[in-house]
C-alpha cells in the first residue's frame, strides 16, 4: 500500500497509465486546486457530469459543481449526450496504471463511462502495486469491493478493425488527476 | 509472372467448413484460411504472443501465480455441484435470478423465454463465446427479437454471417481492407469506411442507438465467484459495461466451468487472464454483483422499470467432460487464447480451419467434443503435439495429451482400412491402434520402415528418389511425393558406434548411456557420432544403448496403447543404466521429451517416469552442466577459431526444447565459446514430425516454414552482417530448413565435435 512518502509506487503508477494512453497529472488536492484542474481538463467542453463520491471530501464536489458548465441533475437523454464525466476512483494500482471507480453514487457507472471524456480523481495514498492487491480482504479494495467496481486502464479501445483504435463504445479520453 | 490472386469467392465460405466431422471439411478450409485469412491470423496472433512474452517475462511470479490458478480451478471443477449450489443462493439472495440450463435447446428456451416475457424488441449482446455454442441469435432471431452484437469483432461477424475464429478477438482473421470491402458491400452509407478509425467511427455509431434502446442486455461472464455471485467480465470497448448497465434486464450467460469457489480468488486471475492474452490488462474489467443498483438507463419516452438479472449457467455436455479422465482437464480453461497465440499451425490457419463451429485451436478439440461429439474434434489433428502451449497455459492445462487422446478415440472409432490392418500387423501395431488410417499406421511405425530401410538402403535409398515408387507412396500412406526423404545410412548409429576407436581415458566425473533414437539411429547417425566423440573426449565414460522406439510417432498418431508399449520397453532397457549411475544423452528433442513430458502419461509406474524425467538430458545440455559443474569454461573445452563454417550461426531451437528449457543452454553455451549467435524466434518449424511429410498438409507446413525461413533471411541480410551457418537440432527441423532454403543444417553437437580443444 502506498504511504505518503512512497514516490516510487506513485511514479510507477503515473509511468504505467500514461503507457496505457491515460493522461495523468498531479496536483494539490484542496477544493480550489481540484476545481481548478478540472476546468482546465475539460477546457472546451460544453456539459459535464459529476458523480459523488465515498472518499475524498464533499466539498471538493461541492466545488466542482460550481462549474458553469455542469449539469445539475441530468436526466438520462443529457447522460448521452454530455461531453465529460468526473467521478472519484477509489484505488489505483501501480503496475498497470489502473484506476478502480466503485459503482453505487448515481451517476458514478454513467459518468465514467458514456462520456467521450471521463475525468477521475484519485487520491494518491490511495495506490496499491499488483491489481490482486485490491482483493486483500484488510487491503485499500476492501469496503470497495462489497460493490460493484470496475477497474479502468486507459480509455475505451478495440484492435477488431485492424489497427489499434482507442475510443470506441467507453470514454476516448481518460484524464487522471492525482491527488497529492 | 505472378500467377494472378485467386478470388476471395473461389473459396468455401467459413460457415460452409465450420463443422469438420468430414475431413474433407478440414482440408478445404486450410485451403481458404491460406488463401485469405493467414495475413490477418500471423499478424494478431504474433503480435499477442510476443506481448504475452514480455510481460510475463517481467512478472517474478509468474508460475507461483499459475500454479495457484490451477489450484483454485481444480478445486473448483471437484467442488462443482456444491459450488452451484451455494452459488444459487448468492444470486437468488441478492435478488437475481438462476437458472442451470441441461442443453443449448434449455437455456435459449430459458433466455429467449425472459427476452419475451418483457415484451423485447432489441438485445444488446456483448461478447460471449457460449452464446455462439448455444446458437443463441438463431432463436432469438427466429422468434423476431433484433440482436445487435456489439462487440466489434461479433459485430464484424454478424454481418459476415461467420464463426469466430478466436475465442478472444473472434475476428481477427479480417484485415482492415477486408472489413472495408465487407462493410460497403452490406451498408449504404455516406461514412468513409476505409480506415480503422473510421470503420470504428461508423459501428460505434450504429451501436450507440442500440445501447440506449435495448430492451435487454446480455453478456457472458469470464469467472463467477459462488460465495457472492460475483461475475468477472474483461474487455476493452466498453460494451459490456454498457450492456450490463444500461437496459432494464441483464442476462449473463457462461458455461457451469466458470465458477469459482470465492470472489477473492478473482484476483488471480485478475492478473493471470489478460496477461495470457495480450500481455496486460484490458480497457474494462468489471466485478459485478448484479441486479446493480443504479437504476436502469430510460431514454425520454421510454419507460423507466425495476432492474431484473438472469444468470443462466450451461451444463452442455460439462457435466460429462467431468466425469471423462482425460477431457475433464479441459474445465480448466479461462479461455485466454494463449494456447492459440503461440501455435505457429494456429498462427498460420487461424481458428477456422484450426477450429470447429465454435471453439479452436489446440483446447478447441476438447471443447468440440465434449459439448457435441467426438467427430466435431477432427480438427484437432492440426495440433503436431508440439508441446508450446504447454508452459505457456495459464492453468497448465497438457493440451497435447488432449488431442492424442482425441486422435486415439477417433481412431479407434473408425473402421479400418485392409491396408491399415495389414501395415499394423506387420510392424507390430497392438490391435485397436490398427484401425487408425493407414497414413497414421504407417507414420506411427517409422522405426519399423525405417530399419528395414537401412538394412536394405541398396534398394530403399533408390525408392525413395524413384517417382513411380513416390507417388505410390503418396496415395498408399500419404507422405507427399514434393517431400525429399532423407537418405538411408550405411550405418546405424549403433553400429558406427562400434567401431569408434575406444575411450582414450577413463573419467571418473561422469558416466552416461546414449539412447539412439530412430531418428538420429537411422537418419542421421553422424550426430550421435559426434556426441560420442565429444563426449568422451570430456572425460565422460559413454555407451549406446540398444535402438528401440520410444513411441513419439506412435503417441503423435494417437495410437496410445502402441506408444505405451514402446515407453514400457524402452523404460525396461535403460533403467539398469541408470542403477549403474549412468544418466541418459537423447539426441533428437522430440524422443527427448518423451523421457521429460509424454511418459508422465504412459508409464504406469509415477516413480520410473520422476527417474526418466530427471536425468535424461540433451546433449548439449548436458555439455553446458559439465562445463559449469567442473569449473571449465567452455572457451577452454571449445576452439571456436577451428570452426569449418566461421563463428556465425543462425540457431532454430526444436519447439520441444523451448518447452522443456534446453533451448537456452544451448544458444548460451555456443555464444560463450565464440560464436556469434542469431536465433529464431518461430514457435516452430512447420514441420513437426510427420506433419509436414503429410500429402494434406504440405502446403500448410511450408506457409507454416515460411516465418522461419523469413527470419534466416533477415539474419543474413548484408546490414546484418551476412552469411550465417544454420544449426538445428532436430530432424524434422533440419529436413524443414533444408527445404526451405536448400542449405546444410548442423547439429550443434556436430559444430562442438569440429572444435574440440581436449
Amino acid at each position: 500500500m502506498a504511504t505518503p512518502g512512497n514516490t516510487s509506487l506513485v511514479d510507477l503508477f503515473a509511468a504505467r497509465a500514461t503507457e496505457a494512453a491515460a493522461k495523468v497529472e498531479r496536483i494539490g488536492r484542496s477544493d480550489s486546486d481540484v476545481r481548478a484542474a478540472v476546468v482546465r481538463a475539460t477546457d472546451g467542453l460544453s456539459s459535464l457530469v459529476v458523480a459523488d463520491g465515498d472518499f475524498l471530501p464533499p466539498s471538493v464536489f461541492t466545488a466542482l459543481r460550481t462549474i458553469p458548465q455542469v449539469i445539475p441533475k441530468p436526466t438520462d437523454d443529457q447522460l448521452a449526450s454530455a461531453d465529460a464525466g468526473i467521478t472519484e476512483a477509489f484505488a489505483g494500482v501501480a503496475r498497470s496504471g489502473s484506476i478502480c471507480v466503485a459503482m453505487g453514487p448515481p451517476l458514478r457507472s454513467a459518468a465514467s463511462l458514456l462520456m467521450p471524456l471521463h475525468v477521475a480523481l484519485l487520491p494518491a495514498e490511495r495506490i496499491v502495486l499488483r491489481p490482486r492487491e485490491l482483493f486483500d480482504a484488510s487491503g485499500i479494495g476492501a469496503a470497495a469491493m462489497q460493490r460493484n467496481i470496475i477497474i479502468i486502464t486507459g480509455p475505451s479501445a478495440t484492435a477488431d478493425m485492424g489497427p489499434l483504435v482507442r475510443g470506441v463504445h467507453g470514454p476516448h479520453r481518460l484524464h487522471i488527476l492525482l491527488l497529492e | 509472372m505472378a500467377a494472378p490472386p485467386v478470388p476471395a469467392e473461389a473459396y468455401d465460405a467459413p460457415r460452409t467448413v465450420a463443422n469438420k466431422r468430414d475431413k474433407s471439411a478440414l482440408l478445404r478450409a486450410i485451403r481458404m484460411a491460406l488463401g485469405i485469412e493467414s495475413a490477418a491470423v500471423r499478424r494478431n496472433t504474433q503480435n499477442f504472443n510476443r506481448n504475452r512474452y514480455r510481460e510475463a517475462a517481467a512478472l517474478p511470479d509468474y508460475e507461483a501465480l499459475k500454479d495457484e490458478a490451477r489450484a483454485i480451478k481444480e478445486h473448483a471443477i471437484g467442488d462443482l455441484p456444491d459450488l452451484l449450489m451455494t452459488l444459487e443462493t448468492a444470486i437468488r439472495s441478492r435478488g437475481g435470478n438462476f437458472y442451470l440450463a441441461s442443453t443449448a435447446a434449455d437455456a435459449c428456451r430459458y433466455i429467449l423465454g425472459v427476452c419475451q416475457s418483457h415484451g423485447a424488441k432489441l438485445v444488446v449482446k456483448g461478447k460471449s463465446i457460449t452464446s455462439e455454442e448455444i446458437r443463441l441469435n438463431h432463436t432469438l432471431e427466429g422468434a423476431g427479437i433484433e440482436v445487435a452484437e456489439s462487440d466489434l469483432a461479433e459485430f464484424i461477424l454478424q454481418v459476415a454471417d461467420e464463426q469466430p475464429s478466436h475465442n478472444v478477438a473472434p475476428a481477427m482473421h479480417y484485415s482492415t481492407e477486408r472489413i472495408s470491402a465487407l462493410f460497403k458491400r452490406k451498408f449504404s452509407t455516406s461514412e468513409p469506411l476505409e480506415t480503422g478509425e473510421e470503420l470504428t467511427k461508423f459501428a460505434r455509431g450504429r451501436l450507440r442507438q442500440k445501447f440506449l434502446n435495448a430492451d435487454v442486455g446480455f453478456t457472458g461472464a469470464n469467472l463467477i465467484a459462488a460465495d457472492t455471485g460475483t461475475i468477472m467480465l474483461v474487455e476493452s470497448e466498453g460494451n459490456i459495461r454498457m450492456s450490463s448497465l444500461l437496459p432494464p434486464v441483464h442476462i449473463s450467460l457462461a458455461g457451469v466451468e466458470k465458477v469459482i469457489p470465492a470472489q477473492s480468488q478473482m484476483g488471480v486471475f485478475l492478473e493471470l487472464l489478460p496477461l495470457s492474452f495480450n500481455g496486460k490488462l484490458t480497457s474494462y474489467t468489471s466485478f459485478l454483483r448484479p441486479p446493480l443498483e443504479d437504476p436502469p438507463f430510460a431514454l425520454a419516452g421510454r419507460p423507466r422499470k425495476k432492474r431484473e438479472f438472469h444468470l443462466v449457467l450451461i451444463d452442455n455436455g460439462r457435466m460429462k467432460m467431468r466425469q471423462d479422465p482425460v477431457l475433464q482437464e479441459s474445465l480448466y480453461c479461462i479461455r485466454c487464447s494463449a494456447c492459440m497465440n503461440c501455435c505457429a499451425n494456429f498462427q498460420t490457419v487461424g481458428g477456422h480451419a484450426f477450429g470447429g463451429e465454435t471453439y479452436c485451436g489446440g483446447i478447441g478439440g476438447a471443447w468440440e467434443a465434449g459439448t457435441g461429439t467426438l467427430e466435431n474434434a477432427r480438427f484437432s489433428d492440426l495440433c503436431t503435439g508440439c508441446s508450446r502451449c504447454v508452459n505457456n497455459c495459464p492453468v497448465r492445462i497438457d493440451i497435447p495429451w488432449l488431442n492424442e487422446v482425441l486422435r486415439d478415440r477417433l481412431n479407434r472409432s473408425s473402421a479400418g482400412s485392409p491396408l491399415a490392418s495389414l501395415l499394423g500387423i506387420v510392424s507390430f501395431v497392438r490391435g485397436d491402434d490398427r484401425r487408425a488410417s493407414a497414413q497414421k499406421v504407417f507414420f506411427a511405425n517409422y522405426h519399423w520402415y525405417a530399419k528395414w530401410g537401412t538394412r536394405t538402403r541398396g534398394l530403399s535409398n533408390r525408392l525413395i528418389r524413384h517417382s513411380t515408387a513416390r507417388r505410390w507412396m503418396q496415395s498408399l500412406v500419404g507422405v507427399d511425393v514434393r517431400r525429399e526423404v532423407p537418405p538411408f545410412p550405411a550405418r546405424p548409429l549403433v553400429r558406427a558406434a562400434r567401431e569408434l576407436p575406444p575411450l582414450a581415458r577413463v573419467g571418473k566425473r561422469a558416466k552416461v548411456v546414449l539412447f539412439p533414437d530412430v531418428y538420429t539411429n537411422y537418419g542421421l547417425p553422424q550426430r550421435g557420432v559426434a556426441a560420442i566423440k565429444v563426449l568422451r573426449a570430456l572425460g565422460v565414460d559413454i555407451v549406446v544403448s540398444d535402438a528401440l522406439p520410444e513411441g513419439r510417432a506412435a503417441l503423435s498418431q494417437g495410437m496410445i496403447a502402441t506408444a505405451k508399449k514402446h515407453a514400457r520397453h524402452t523404460a525396461d532397457a535403460l533403467l539398469p543404466y541408470l542403477d549403474e549411475g549412468r544418466d541418459i544423452i537423447v539426441i533428437e528433442p522430440s524422443a527427448l521429451a518423451m523421457f521429460r513430458r509424454d511418459y508422465r502419461h504412459l508409464l504406469a509406474d509415477a516413480a520410473r517416469f520422476e527417474l526418466l524425467r530427471t536425468r535424461t538430458f540433451d546433449p548439449v545440455e548436458y555439455i553446458a552442466r559439465l562445463s559449469a559443474k567442473s569449473g571449465r569454461p567452455a572457451r577452454d573445452l571449445f576452439d571456436v577459431a577451428r570452426s569449418p563454417v566461421g563463428t556465425r550461426l543462425f540457431v532454430h531451437s526444436h519447439c520441444q526444447q523451448k518447452t522443456l528449457g534446453c533451448a537456452e543452454p544451448t544458444e548460451a553455451l555456443l555464444r560463450e565459446i565464440g560464436f556469434d549467435v542469431a536465433t529464431s524466434s518461430v514457435e516452430c518449424c512447420g514441420m513437426a514430425g510427420s506433419f509436414g511429410y503429410k500429402k494434406e498438409y504440405y502446403e500448410m507446413s511450408m506457409a507454416v516454414g515460411d516465418d522461419l525461413f523469413a527470419q534466416v533471411r533477415a539474419a543474413e541480410a548484408p546490414e546484418a552482417g551476412g552469411a550465417r551457418a544454420l544449426v538445428a537440432s532436430g530432424t524434422s527441423c533440419t529436413e524443414q530448413l533444408h527445404a526451405g532454403l536448400a542449405r546444410p543444417v548442423l547439429h550443434p553437437i556436430e559444430l562442438l565435435a569440429s572444435i574440440l580443444k581436449v
